[in-house]
Order: structure tokens, then C-alpha cells, then sequence
């Protein structure tokens, strides 16, 4: 199980998506790195990847890992978010309607308890409504 | 850097050893591999483990070295998660290539039955981003099951061909005596199992096992201790990103192509050249990306293969003769070390289950989804 220091340590990174792009060959690496994998500069800055993206791959692990029983069946989605690829949970949806090429969108869900008991909040992902779409 | 050589092997039967300590199990492996070389002494033990704090103890050279009466010479411990083995087998061999050690033993040893499932199975989950990708609750089967959809979509691989892959292994590991599973299933077995990440299902899966194997490694200096040495020709590890979502590709084990080009180039030998190889099988997709990386088989295209009949005793490459982790079993920080104890028995022509006449042999063992990975070519 994780600890409240490990939440608050990389909460922005968590919440706000905080990738890395290499300034020398444009590599952009979620999570952010110290240096470029694609590369080894250690030209890199922040950027904040956008919070709508399409789900590449998914699975439904039935078998949780230990704390996460309650939100078993656990949908995990690896989604692309601009030229990055981001790991979450994907939540409003039956894992049967699940579908590579889904357009999702990012929002603030509570996680399970850390060993000091307290509640995080993370992003996960849900299915893109078409009204929303239209307001994006 | 000297030439390396394996001169004696050991290893104990992989399954649930609720009778046997971690200590006993090494010792076994030990005692088994130090038999072929009539008790010569080691300079040296490396401990190959990834999850000994399951059963609450570190500190693993000093506590084998020391039961299995080795007392006084050197040892350490390396870990590169389910690639433990692999590392171990590397740091081995420089050591005695260096020249700093003429005989050294290592050894790979796991216990995973000891514990309750789901505190192994969180423990197993370490070799992913903790930070990143555990805080979401993705299982090791999880992570491996999102590149199993990526790639049956991409390459349009059916479900069936991949499920071949278990059946296939468990006929192998039917006649291996060290095997863990040691019974025939059918596609249906796999197909009808209980899917424990989607698309993933239980007998896609290698199971949680016990175990301990040990090779001893010397220079040519010693190499007489064995009547039948082989040679370690080449030897490679590369490693890439713990988590997926940084990959420059989901359908390509990266390290593993590395480490098989640079272990390859390092022997003097072509892909073309092995007759025998352990891969590290741990799903059935694991068992198709390992074998694309390698260079066995085309991308997307190694399902196909083994559903042509490929890779099957008698063909070059056979793959996995012992029955791969899916039979043999998974004792995760030993099994790169069964794996080179494995292929020395095939090329000495004395593994007690299927044996294949063989010249070159190649293991393959990977740490997390890929992100560490060697690659041993070893030549009679
Ligand atoms: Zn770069």
C-alpha cells in the first residue's frame, strides 16, 4: 500500500499530468524523467499533458492487488494523451463497452487508502460524452 | 578477459516446498552442482533473488553461503526482478572474466508459496512503477495483459493461437522431472481457465513457484573439473523503462532485442546458429515478444509459427524443451538460473526430460514487462 508521502510528493505530477519533453530531440516521456530516454539529454522541461485522449490498449483485472478489492473489476487503460502515453484506471463504463480507439477524458476520483489511512484523490479516466465533445 | 566456463549444474524440483526453508532449497541446488565438480570449493557465491523480504530475510549471500558450509568466501546478492537469475549468471561470469575469481557459484533462489497469494502477488508488482503505475492497482498480470491486446489487435493474432503456446509447453514439461506442472492440457484447458486479466487467463499465466538452481563457473585453468565444460560465449543485459507508458514501443521488448544483438555479436554467432533456447514465457505474450525480440520469428509473427508447428522438439530452434515457465514453473530469482542450467544439460546431452542434440544454446530472462533483460549464449 502506498503512504500519504508518496501522494503529496508527486500529487502535481499525478493531478495535473507533468510530463517531460527533451528541448534536443522532442521526446516527451510520461512518467517525467530526469533525462531524455530517447536521447540521454538532460535538456528537459515540464509540460502538462491535455486531458483528453483515446485509449490504445485495456484490461479488466479480475484477481486485485492487495487494497484494491473494492474497485474490482478493476478497468486499466493505457491512453494516449497527445504525444504521450499515460496509465489509469477508466471509471463510468462496463468493462464489456470498453473499446481500443474510445475517446476519454480525465477526472478527480478517489483512490484507495494509503497505510496512513487517508483518502487520495487521483485521475482516472472516462468515456468522452458527445456533448461534451463538442464543448472540447 | 578470460574465457568462462560452466562445469557443474544443480537445481531441486520447482513447485510448493512448504517443508523446505529458502536456505535448504539453495543448499539443495548447491550440494546438487557442487557434486559435478567433486566438491571443489567455490572463491565466491552470487545470489540471484528478487522477493526474499516475502519471507523477511536479506542479507541471502551470507545466509546460504554460510549454511551450505561455504563460510568465509566471498558473496553478494543482485536483483533485477524476475530477471534476477540472468543478472546473477552475468555478474558471475565477470567475475571469474575479470580474473578477480577462478570458481564461482551461483545461485538463484525464490520462495513465492510461503506467503499468502496477495501479498506475493502485490510483491511480484514491485518490478513496475510504483509511483506510477501500482498507485492505480495494475497487476503484473495486468500490465503484461495490456500488451497482449495491443498486440493480438496490431498483428490481428487470435486468441487460439496464442493458447497453443501453453499446450505446447506442458507437453514439454510433462516428461521434464524438475517441472512444477507436470500434465497435458488442451487448447480448451486454456481457453475455459478463469481469466485473471483480460485477456489474459490463468493457464496464459506461468504459476507462482519455489525453487533453487545453481551453476558453478570457473576459468580454463579449472575447466577439467567437468568432463564436459561449455562455454559461456556470450552474455548481455539491457535494460528499459520499468513502466509502459514511456515505451517507445508496446509490442517490441526493447531490452531484449539489445541484449540478444549484443550477446549474439559478442559469441560470433547469428540467431540461425542456435538449436536450443530457454525463453523466459511467463505469459503466452510474453513467449511471442520474446521470440520476436530475439529474432526467432518475425514481429506479430511468432504466434503463427508455433501454430505451424515450430519450435517444437526437433525443430531448430526447439524452444523450451523444460516446459518454459508456464510448466517448469517461475521461481522468479531463480529461473534465469535454470534456465543456463537447463541448455548446459542439453548441450552435455544429459537433461532427464526432452533433450535435443544441440551445438548453441541461448537463455532468455526478463525482469518486469521487459525492462530487464539478459541473454546468455553458451556453446559446447
Ligand atoms: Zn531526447
Amino acid at each position: 500500500m502506498t503512504t500519504i508521502q508518496r501522494i503529496w510528493r508527486i500529487k502535481n505530477i499525478l493531478l495535473r499530468l507533468i510530463s517531460t519533453r527533451c528541448l534536443e530531440c522532442g521526446f516527451i516521456a510520461y512518467p517525467p524523467k530526469a533525462s531524455c530516454p530517447k536521447c540521454g539529454s538532460r535538456k528537459v522541461v515540464e509540460e502538462e499533458l491535455p486531458k483528453v485522449g483515446e485509449v490504445l490498449t485495456y484490461t479488466v483485472i479480475n484477481v486485485p492487488l492487495k487494497g484494491f478489492e473494492e474497485f474490482t473489476p478493476l478497468i486499466i487503460g493505457l491512453i494516449k494523451l497527445g504525444d504521450a502515453k499515460v496509465l489509469a484506471e477508466l471509471v463510468d463504463v462496463k468493462p464489456e463497452d470498453v473499446r481500443i480507439g474510445m475517446k476519454v477524458v480525465a477526472t478527480l476520483r478517489r483512490s484507495t487508502k494509503t497505510l496512513d489511512g487517508v483518502i487520495p484523490y487521483v485521475l482516472k479516466f472516462k468515456p468522452l460524452t458527445l456533448k461534451l465533445n463538442t464543448t472540447t | 578477459m578470460r574465457k568462462v566456463y560452466v562445469v557443474g549444474v544443480g537445481m531441486t524440483k520447482v513447485g510448493k516446498h512448504t517443508e523446505v526453508s529458502m536456505r535448504d532449497l539453495a543448499a539443495e541446488a548447491i550440494s546438487n552442482a557442487l557434486d559435478e565438480v567433486g566438491n571443489e570449493k567455490p572463491e565466491a557465491i552470487v545470489v540471484g533473488n528478487m522477493l526474499s523480504s516475502l519471507v523477511e530475510q536479506e542479507n541471502l549471500a551470507a545466509l546460504i553461503a554460510d549454511h551450505a558450509g561455504l563460510r568465509g568466501i566471498c558473496g553478494l546478492k543482485v536483483e533485477g526482478a524476475c530477471g534476477s537469475g540472468g543478472v546473477a549468471v552475468l555478474t558471475g561470469y565477470l567475475m571469474v572474466a575479470s580474473g578477480l575469481y577462478s570458481k564461482v557459484l551461483v545461485v538463484g533462489v525464490e520462495k513465492l508459496l510461503e506467503r499468502p497469494t496477495p501479498d506475493t502477488l502485490r510483491g511480484l508488482a514491485y518490478a513496475a512503477d510504483a509511483d506510477y503505475e501500482l498507485i492505480y492497482g495494475v497487476s503484473f498480470a495486468g500490465l503484461n495483459a495490456l500488451i497482449m491486446r495491443y498486440y493480438m489487435s496490431k498483428y490481428n493474432v487470435k486468441r487460439e493461437e496464442l493458447a497453443l503456446w501453453s499446450v505446447m509447453m506442458h507437453q514439454n514439461g510433462v516428461k521434464n522431472p524438475y517441472a512444477q506442472l507436470r500434465n497435458e492440457i488442451t487448447l480448451e484447458t486454456v481457453l475455459n481457465s478463469p481469466v485473471v486479466a483480460d485477456p489474459i487467463r490463468l493457464y496464459d499465466a506461468c504459476p507462482l513457484s519455489d525453487g533453487a538452481a545453481a551453476i558453478y563457473l570457473t576459468n580454463e585453468d579449472w575447466k577439467k573439473l567437468s568432463d564436459t565444460p561449455v562455454l559461456i560465449a556470450g552474455v548481455s543485459n539491457a535494460v528499459d523503462s520499468p513502466d509502459l507508458s514511456s515505451r517507445f514501443s508496446l509490442d517490441e521488448l526493447f531490452a531484449s532485442r539489445l541484449s540478444a544483438e549484443n550477446a549474439l555479436r559478442m559469441a560470433k554467432l547469428s540467431v540461425k546458429d542456435v538449436d536450443v533456447a530457454e525463453i523466459h514465457d511467463a505469459y503466452t505474450i510474453t513467449a511471442a515478444v520474446s521470440l520476436e525480440s530475439i529474432g526467432f520469428a518475425e514481429k506479430g509473427k511468432a504466434a503463427k509459427l508455433w501454430s505451424e508447428g515450430r519450435f517444437k522438439p526437433g525443430d531448430k530452434p526447439t524452444i523450451n524443451p523444460s516446459g518454459g515457465l508456464k510448466s517448469r514453473g517461475h521461481p522468479v530469482g531463480a529461473t534465469g538460473v535454470y534456465q543456463v542450467a537447463e541448455v548446459v544439460m542439453q548441450l552435455r546431452g544429459d537433461f532427464p526430460g526432452v533433450l535435443v542434440p544441440a551445438e548453441v544454446g541461448l537463455t532468455q530472462n526478463v525482469g518486469g514487462v521487459g525492462s530487464n533483460v539478459t541473454t546468455v549464449l553458451l556453446k559446447r
